[in-house]
């Protein structure tokens, strides 16, 4: 019987990397990596490691027959540290032996002797020294200098933002097996197969054509495997095309942790502007990004914080400027929401600052600022479709917030020892990628003879619901039985040059594609229809109905099977391979202006909680959501979506707290190190969808990755209100993560 | 060689006996539907039933296993069908990624074993397997419908 994905991982039958049955001599590939954040090479000592038993081969940037780069399009990133190390984790060497013990043991025994040099893991301190990744840019709107002369309150302060670990719980990991001619066929667990694909025929000196990568599917992405699973592949390739044999990697989860790359934090100063009622008139933050050592898409990342300084607000003069500073540590990359959360954040906590300048509560501020349909974004794109105030209003009354909110102050008011809190969170995210050219995609579909139908694309399948999605797309363009469609494995042989499935468009572009290719077929079904019908092919006039062939609105005799074994004996094409770029996004970087995205999502959040007072642990008691959805293409997919983005975002505010030691090591290294919400951490949430058409994507769908990972910034202000309602001396510092221990200092900080 | 019962069927296993049971149950008898998520007991993607009892394979050696039964996700359902864990998983569409759900629906099964009907509290304290794709609210339908599933059938 055909099996969904559901179906699959219930039975435990569905596969992921390392579930993939061993070939016959299977070699393990572990990497060297740098004990220190920043230092010269001094020499390295081999030899007790390749007297190991088990070893086949130790390789180093010395064994790579192409160039040592594994940067994507626009930066250099080398695959392993020659003369210097930049961060602790940057890989050195590596070791393939017979087991993965054998090789682990092995490269513990090779002695690595560095000369350090100063190293910086502070992104303020980086940018003092000048280390940028990049000068930084500039988005501008109005005359602010002109604006302060017009504000009746004007408060500045900092923020802060911390890191957050991916903890996919599938850890990276690679197999790789040799192929004739030099060829390579690629299993990696990544989100950009095209990547792996050009990377590694780019070190080991292949055309394209000879590698080729593979995805079935991940345990879970969220960025950590856009850029950071090409290492692991590039050096399992590295090793099977040497050694002429299969070679896996496979990261331990410390391993993990401790060598890839983690969501920026951010250091930003911010100065706000307002009028006596609340209106923004002036806003000014500089954003210092912590890139860690390389780029990797730091400047990406850095882009959209620009493009979300103002979340869903308009506000007529903005400076928003942006410093991508290097550090020594491992380069940070992806994650849900790429930089947007980070700016929202700075700007929540000026409004919150704000507010209490003018005594009135944030909501104040937040709801008299919303974006309205035609006011324009920093970057010249007017908000088209604005939903800011609609999600706004509604959720107002779904919560009948007034009363909840004397429900909450009657509480605090008879509960010394517990306080609750409210607060809302608006956002606004830009769909497309901000780099124009990725936003592009390919679809392969095939009928088979029997009816079946194969439909290839490169999106890849991390548990967002995109091959639902994609099938879903097939079956309903055809009229036929869901089962009918299989959505193969994302591979760079069925689909060239993919973009990483990224930024919330996997569905978007790939779902395109896929529209396109169906309907190519379609036309040629339709004039097989016609034939069989002995009748002039008028495509308005026939249509495909749940697998029956009907003419002007009659059904015919005519089935799905008949009609595709008619358009083979009558030699009709029955693939068809489309393409899809999105229309009409464009952006200037030379003036910082343009329409970088197709749309945005909007929608808003209200994040209750109540803290324990005696003992600074809380609960997020309810979040309630009003998200803009679009027409959906799955609801329990997209549900889904929801709930699990405000889970991560929730996290990254509260408990995610990642630290490193003086030299640079990463302290939580282990799941008890590093806490990731559990079911008790799981609040109640309600999602009410606004359901309205998006003409501008797929089927009028709206693309639900990332945007619902930013309302859990609301719980950090929240819970400040609720601190304050016990200790209203507490003067927040906006830092991020607000920690159970954060918060006990805080109620009892003085003034 | 050492002889362990997985699933109602006996496998001839060759390992020392300080492997963890996890990597003996995937590597060496080639099951791999219990998965690897940190090695240290914390996120429950390697649960598995000894003897009926909830237990994190990779904290577990394969010496301490031996004389025992072992279920893992494969062997959970019957000739019948699917377990009503695994069906209530499928109906309320709980996995996203995936990959923790055979050490959820093992959890599951054990809590509704020991407890037919649990409460929501009680439903949190033995549900402790990490989601990170975040599926606990479906989790928590899921876990609600199998109840009332396995009542049904009993």
């Amino acid at each position: 019987m055909h099996a969904n994905d559901l179906e699959l991982h219930a039975q435990g039958r569905s596969t992921f990397v390392d579930d993939i049955a061993p070939p016959a001599g299977l070699l393990h590939a572990f990497p060297v990596v740098s004990t220190i954040a920043h230092g010269l090479i001094a020499s390295i000592d081999f030899s007790e490691a390749l007297a190991c038993s088990g070893v086949a081969a130790i390789m180093t940037a010395a064994d790579i027959p192409g160039d040592n780069n594994i940067g994507n399009v626009e930066t250099e990133e080398v695959l392993f540290a020659e003369q210097t190390v930049m961060y602790q984790g940057q890989p050195i060497a590596l070791v393939v032996a017979e087991s993965e013990h054998e090789a682990r043991h092995a490269a513990a025994r090779i002695k690595v002797d560095y000369r350090e040099l100063p190293a910086v893991f502070d992104a303020r301190e980086a940018h003092r020294q000048g280390l940028h990744i990049a000068p930084p840019r500039i988005f501008s709107l109005g005359d602010i200098e002109q604006a302060w002369q017009t504000c009746d309150v004007i408060v500045e302060g900092k923020t802060q933002s911390g890191a957050q670990e991916h903890v996919y719980l599938e850890t990276q990991t690679a197999l790789v097996y040799p192929l004739e001619n030099g060829g390579l066929r690629v299993v990696s667990a990544t989100q950009s197969p095209g990547m792996v694909q050009r990377v590694i025929a780019r070190v080991l000196k292949l055309t394209m054509t000879q590698v080729e990568v593979d995805v079935l599917r991940l345990g879970g992405g969220f960025g950590g495997k856009e850029e950071q699973a090409t290492a692991w592949a590039a050096i399992a390739a590295l090793a099977a095309s040497r050694l002429q044999r299969p070679v896996k990697i496979r990261l331990s989860r410390s391993d993990d942790m401790r060598w890839t790359g983690k969501r920026h934090p951010y250091d930003a100063d911010f100065k706000i502007g307002l009028d006596r009622s609340g209106k923004i008139l002036a806003y000014d933050v500089n954003f210092y990004q912590n890139a860690g050592a390389v780029a990797d898409l730091s400047l990406a990342i850095l882009e959209r914080t620009l493009f979300h300084a103002c979340n869903s607000y308009f506000i007529p003069n903005v400076r928003a400027s942006a410093v991508s500073c290097r550090t020594n540590l491992p380069p940070n990359t992806a994650f849900r929401g790429f930089g947007g959360p980070q700016a929202m954040f700075v700007l929540e906590a000026a409004i919150f600052k704000a507010a209490a300048a003018l005594q009135i509560d944030a909501a104040e501020i937040q709801r008299l600022n919303l974006m309205q349909e035609g006011q324009a974004f920093p970057y010249g794109m007017p908000a088209i479709e604005c939903r800011a105030g609609l999600c706004w209003e509604r959720l107002q009354e779904n919560l009948a917030l007034s009363r909840r909110q004397q429900a909450i102050n009657d509480f605090n008011a008879s509960h010394r020892l517990e306080k609750k809190a409210l607060a809302l969170m608006p956002i606004c995210f830009g769909i497309s990628f901000t780099a124009t050219f990725l936003n592009q995609a390919g679809a392969l579909v095939h009928i088979y003879a029997d009816g079946s139908v194969g439909v290839s694309c490169g999106a890849v399948e991390m548990g967002q619901g995109v091959k639902q999605k994609i099938g879903n797309i097939v079956a309903s363009t055809f009229s036929i039985d869901r089962e009918r469609v299989k959505v193969e494995s994302t591979n760079t042989s069925r689909i060239a040059n993919m973009s990483p499935t990224a930024a919330s468009v996997g569905a978007d572009l790939n779902g395109q594609a896929t529209l396109l290719a169906c309907r190519q077929i379609l036309q040629g079904l339709k004039r097989v229809a016609a034939g069989l019908l002995d009748i002039e092919a008028k495509a308005d006039k026939i249509v495909i109905e749940q697998e029956r062939v009907y003419f002007n609105g009659q059904p015919t005799a005519i089935g799905w099977n008949q009609l595709i074994s008619e358009a083979y004996l009558s030699r009709t094409a029955l693939s068809a391979h489309a393409h899809y770029a999105t229309p009409g996004v464009y952006f200037d970087r030379s003036k910082e202006q343009g329409r970088p995205f197709a749309y945005h999502v909007y929608g808003c959040a209200a994040v209750e909680v109540t803290v324990d007072c005696l003992r600074g642990i809380y609960r997020i008691d309810e979040v309630a959501i009003v998200h803009d959805g679009g027409k959906s293409l799955a609801p329990e997919v997209d549900l889904g979506q929801v709930e699990g983005g405000l889970m991560q975002g929730l996290g990254w505010m509260t408990i995610e707290d990642i630290r490193h030691d003086s030299q640079g090591r990463l302290l939580n290294d282990t799941l008890t190190a590093y806490k990731i919400p559990d079911i008790h951490f799981a609040p109640e949430i309600n999602v009410e969808f606004v359901a309205k058409d998006n003409p501008a994507a797929i089927l009028h769908s709206k693309a639900v990755g990332e945007p619902p990972f930013m309302y859990g910034i609301g719980v950090y202000f929240a819970l400040i209100k609720a601190i304050q309602a016990f200790n209203p001396a507490f003067e927040p510092e906006f830092t991020a993560p607000m920690t159970p221990e954060k918060v006990l200092l805080a109620l009892y900080a003085e003034s | 060689m050492t002889t362990l019962m997985i699933n109602g069927k006996q496998y001839e296993l060759d390992a020392e006996d300080d492997m963890p049971l996890l990597w003996v149950i995937r590597d060496i008898a080639g099951l791999t539907g219990t998965k690897f998520g940190c090695g240290i007991g914390m996120c429950g993607a390697c649960s598995i039933h000894l003897d009926g009892e909830l237990v994190r394979s990779c904290m577990m050696s394969f010496g301490a296993a031996k004389d025992k039964a072992i279920t893992t996700i494969e062997g959970l359902g019957s000739e019948q069908g699917l377990h009503p864990v695994q069906q209530a998983w499928i109906d309320k569409d709980v996995s996203q990624c995936g990959y923790c759900q055979p050490g959820q629906i093992m959890a599951a099964a054990a809590l509704l074993r020991e407890n037919p009907n649990p409460s929501e509290d009680e439903i949190r304290t033995k549900m402790t397997n990490y989601c990170r794709c975040g599926t606990y609210l479906q989790i928590f339908e899921a876990v609600k419908q199998a109840a009332q599933l396995q009542g049904e059938q009993s």
